[in-house]
């Protein structure tokens, strides 16, 4: 029987992952095209914010989509609607993307031509915050149903993220969720994130949303 | 839970470890994992034998190391654990800097 050896290895098992992300970062930036990764709770209005984005956009810039919420196609089919590029990648009952799953969204998406794309991860607070896809940029939805304490129950996605849209403020009566509080909240976690109260159905208030974009999308090129 | 999809892409690193140091058999892996990582060190156990199945894993040992989360207080500088003390300093500050406890290292591979 030989001797067993002992091999140091000492790499962090994110490392692949974090490196996969930096190169997909870096081929977007030359190729000009802006992914954003969006994340949420289930039901939270990924798909509906999408949907109302994509029909205020759609006629300035090109727009695809990287369809990963759950494995069935029902928001995919929602976003085809619009007449965008829409992808759905099977994730295995996965609970986060990964760069790899965001390689394969781009190669089957087939990105040439396109200005902005939108990755819209699993419905998930915790896994996703842990694992960089490659998107240029990351944002996140809250609605107003879920509580303005999310932030002190999920630090670690708002240390991420560079915009939360705050959604269904047409409920707000409802509820009791308080945005001042909320915003505190964050940005003590946070000063740097930008907050923008929503209503993705009745497509309110999202001025400053397609404003945001319109300038990601813009400095991506220059 | 995750652990699954993210033990499965650690079998592969080991495997190409192994094969780059011309094993015939892994005998052991040690994992080191952050007290508050985003794993969790009974779930990776659990997973385990369905990660190694049908790999050069299949009979190899799985270790982990716990690494402690520190924190050190923005306050008055003092290092203190962020888990048994709940992300507060004993001088009654909550704002610190987190020094350790994110951690999921593939420490070292043992072959033959
Ligand atoms: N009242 C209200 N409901 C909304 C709003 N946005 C989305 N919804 C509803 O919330 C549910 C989940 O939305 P969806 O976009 O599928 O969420 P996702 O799981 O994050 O993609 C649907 O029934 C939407 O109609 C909003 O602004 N106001
Ligand atoms: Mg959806
Ligand atoms: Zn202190």
């Amino acid at each position: 029987m030989s001797a067993i050896r002992v091999i140091e290895i000492k790499k962090g098992i994110y490392e692949q992952n974090d490196k996969k992300a930096e190169e997909i970062r870096k081929e977007l930036k030359s190729k000009g095209l802006f992914l954003l990764n969006l994340m949420s709770s289930p039901g939270s209005g990924k798909t509906t914010t999408l949907v109302s984005t994509i029909n205020q956009l759609k006629g300035e810039m090109e727009i695809g989509i990287i369809e990963a919420d759950i494995d069935s196609d029902v928001d995919a089919r929602t976003i085809d609607k619009t007449g965008v590029k829409v992808i759905q990648l099977h994730t295995g009952g996965m609970c986060h993307l990964d760069a790899e799953m965001t390689r394969q969204g781009i190669e089957a998406l087939d990105v040439e031509g396109l200005d902005f794309m939108v990755l819209e991860n699993i419905g998930n607070l915790v896994c996703p915050a842990g694992f960089d896809t490659g998107a240029t940029k990351n944002a996140m939805i809250i609605s107003i149903p879920e509580g303005h304490d999310k932030p002190l129950k999920y630090p670690a996605m708002f240390k991420v993220v560079d915009v939360v849209l705050v959604n269904k403020i047409d409920a707000m009566e409802y509820f009791d969720f308080d945005l001042d509080l909320f915003t505190a909240y964050v940005h003590k976690i946070n000063p740097e994130i930008q907050i923008i109260p929503i209503s993705a159905k009745n497509a309110q208030g999202m001025e400053p949303w397609f404003d945001w974009i319109r300038e990601q999308v813009a400095q991506q090129k220059a | 839970m995750h652990e699954l999809g993210i033990m499965i892409e650690v079998v592969k690193q080991v495997e190409e470890a192994a094969r780059e140091n011309q094993a015939e058999k892994v005998e052991k892996i040690v994992l080191q994992i952050g007290e508050i990582a985003s794993v969790i060190p009974h779930y990776v156990e659990a997973v385990f034998p369905a990660a190694v199945y049908n790999t050069m894993l299949e009979d190899t040992i799985l270790e982990i190391e716990i690494i402690p989360a520190n924190g050190r207080c923005l306050k008055c500088g003092k290092v203190f654990s962020l888990v048994t003390q709940n992300g507060i300093c004993t001088c009654g500050s909550e704002d610190f800097e987190e020094l350790t406890g994110r951690e999921f290292i593939l420490k070292e591979i043992q072959i033959s």
